[in-house]
């Protein structure tokens, strides 16, 4: 658990300042954003299932992470799409964390009539098998 | 910006890192469907983007947080490919080769995407 945390702090820290240091110091500022993604929980969450219950379960978290990703997009996505509009900082980053839970409820509200739906199949196969 | 100081890189990481961790223990207390919401939070970009604002006012600030996030978006594209690209090499290569050759995947799309924005 404590290690666990420990790495996602290292990570997540590395990730902030590697990206101040690339905007400072090198001429590939699009490099700076890039980082800024690094997807430092997701590392950790496969490399400490994957020492706790194997490659299998650690694919799982991958693909999982997957959707989680996609209210990353939104977030960023309405900072920028604010930005670009308003000028207004403060309201883009404000703006950024309401779509990124709006959109990650939805995806995950998705996500869960997916699996439901892959569960009734395979029943509905076991029951067609048995008869 | 300018020059670049200890202080100003330790502050990043201090606050990159609390950020994470601090999404992370949120994730944990929020109850399982919460908490899988909560666990993908973009901690480590919205740290970036708040640091942006120590170095920057007005128009600077505007302008960098937009640079910043064109990026991160990019970023998070090529990150949806690297899970994708992990949750295949993962079974197949065992966790621990499959995880290194995930991340030699992020760093070469990465690299990529940078010289073909800088260079063309």
């Amino acid at each position: 658990m404590y290690k666990d945390l420990l790495i996602r702090f290292i990570l997540g820290g590395a990730a902030v300042m590697v990206s101040y240091l690339i905007t400072v110091i090198s001429p590939w500022k699009i490099l700076a954003g890039i980082f800024a993604a690094f997807p430092a929980v997701m590392i950790t969450a496969v490399l400490m299932v994957g020492i706790a219950s194997g490659s299998k379960n650690a694919a799982k978290i991958a693909n999982g992470s997957v959707f989680g990703m996609i209210g990353g997009v939104v977030c960023v996505a309405t900072v920028w799409i604010v930005l670009l509009v308003s000028g207004n900082w403060t309201l883009s980053i404000v703006l950024g964390l309401l779509f990124w839970l709006g959109s990650s409820i939805i995806v995950s509200s998705f996500r869960d009539k997916l699996k439901n739906g892959r569960r009734k199949t395979f029943r509905t196969n076991l029951l067609v098998r048995h008869k | 910006m300018g020059e670049l100081t200890i202080s100003a890189l330790l502050i990043r990481f201090l606050l990159g890192g609390t950020a994470v961790a601090v999404s992370t223990l949120v994730a944990r207390n929020l109850g399982e469907k919460a908490g899988g919401i909560f666990a993908a939070f973009p901690a480590v970009y919205l740290a970036a983007l708040l640091t942006v604002g120590l170095d920057f006012s007005g128009d600077e600030l505007v302008a960098h947080s937009i640079l910043l996030s064109k990026g991160a978006i990019v970023g998070m594209g090529i990150n949806i490919l690297v899970a994708i690209f992990a949750g295949y090499l993962l079974p197949r290569q065992g966790w621990k080769r499959g995880l290194i050759q995930a991340m030699g995947f992020w760093l070469v799309v990465s690299m990529a995407v940078v010289m073909i924005t800088t260079y063309t």
